[in-house]
């Protein structure tokens, strides 16, 4: 469709709009100053994420992104929230030291990155070299995860398991007899 | 044409780049230590997604960064578990998280 003068495809529109969701959310993240609003605005982002997963042909990513993100790590973030903050007394200690220096230096970042994103002779290369592959299903992932890359993988699983261990000790309550 | 169904790399980099530095500017502002958990976490998923524009725009092995994305979220959520475990071991012991005021490591 032509939109003041430029032709955008139903793609491109999806993506500003799933792209604006995850921005403004995250935005929301950082300055809400009630704990628990930042983190649904988590969620939020973390869907927005989620779909920009679905638009890179990566479907299998988005579904571990809601599962694991938005299922289990907002989850327990939120519980972590009602564990340590007094929720109903809504403003406790957010001692901002000086938010403008901190968004002057986020902005130097952003500038930084834009700058070498838009200069990157390969960004030009790949808006050359045609269209992306097409859509990578759950069995292509399942076969990489297993076949190069088995020990990264095995790798995972041992330190997931040992944080496991190690995050029940940490949050275990101190017993006078140990 | 661009890429997947037109839409430049240049703006899905783009977009990464303003979630990482949105999560920069909410570690440098927050004071509450679940609040820089959740600016971390902003941070990984701009990495996230630059893994997996590389992987599906570049020509590298089809895979290499969605299996990438993949590790880096079986750590996110090590990182998140081990953070708040700590977090509410911190509260336990001193009835709030203030990141500023949390000394029992300084010398």
């Amino acid at each position: 469709m032509h939109i003041l003068g430029f032709y955008i495809t139903g793609y491109q529109v999806a993506f500003i709009a799933v792209a604006g969701i995850t921005v403004l959310s995250a935005i929301g993240v950082v300055l809400l100053p009630n704990i628990l609003r930042a983190a649904l605005c988590l969620g939020l982002m973390l869907f927005g994420v989620a779909g920009i997963y679905a638009l890179m042909n990566a479907p299998f990513l988005a579904a571990v992104q809601v599962m694991i993100y938005v299922g289990a790590i907002t989850t327990m973030i939120i519980l972590a929230i009602f564990l340590s903050h007094r929720v109903m007394k809504i403003g406790f200690s957010q001692a901002i030291y000086n938010p403008l220096l901190a968004a002057a230096a986020a902005g130097v970042m952003f500038l930084f990155l834009f700058v070498t994103v838009a200069n990157s002779v390969w960004v030009r290369h790949v808006a050359a070299s045609g269209p992306a592959k097409s859509g990578v299903g759950i069995d292509a992932v399942a076969t990489a995860l297993l076949q190069p890359y088995v020990f990264p993988f095995e790798l995972a699983s041992v330190v997931l398991l040992a944080v496991l261990i190690g995050a029940v000790v940490i949050a275990k309550e101190d017993t006078e007899d140990a | 044409m661009h890429s997947a169904y037109g839409i430049p790399i240049s703006w899905i980099l783009t977009v990464g780049a303003m979630l990482f530095c949105i999560g920069l500017f909410g570690m440098m502002v927050r004071r509450s230590a679940i609040g820089m958990l959740l600016s971390i976490e902003l941070m990984l998923n701009a990495a996230n997604i630059n893994l997996v524009a590389f992987g599906s725009y570049l020509k590298l092995p089809v895979i290499a960064g969605q299996v990438f994305a993949v590790f880096v979220i079986t750590l996110a959520a090590a990182e998140a578990a081990v953070g708040l475990a700590i977090v509410i071991n911190i509260y336990r012991n001193e009835q709030h998280i203030d990141a500023d005021k949390i000394s029992a490591m300084k010398l």
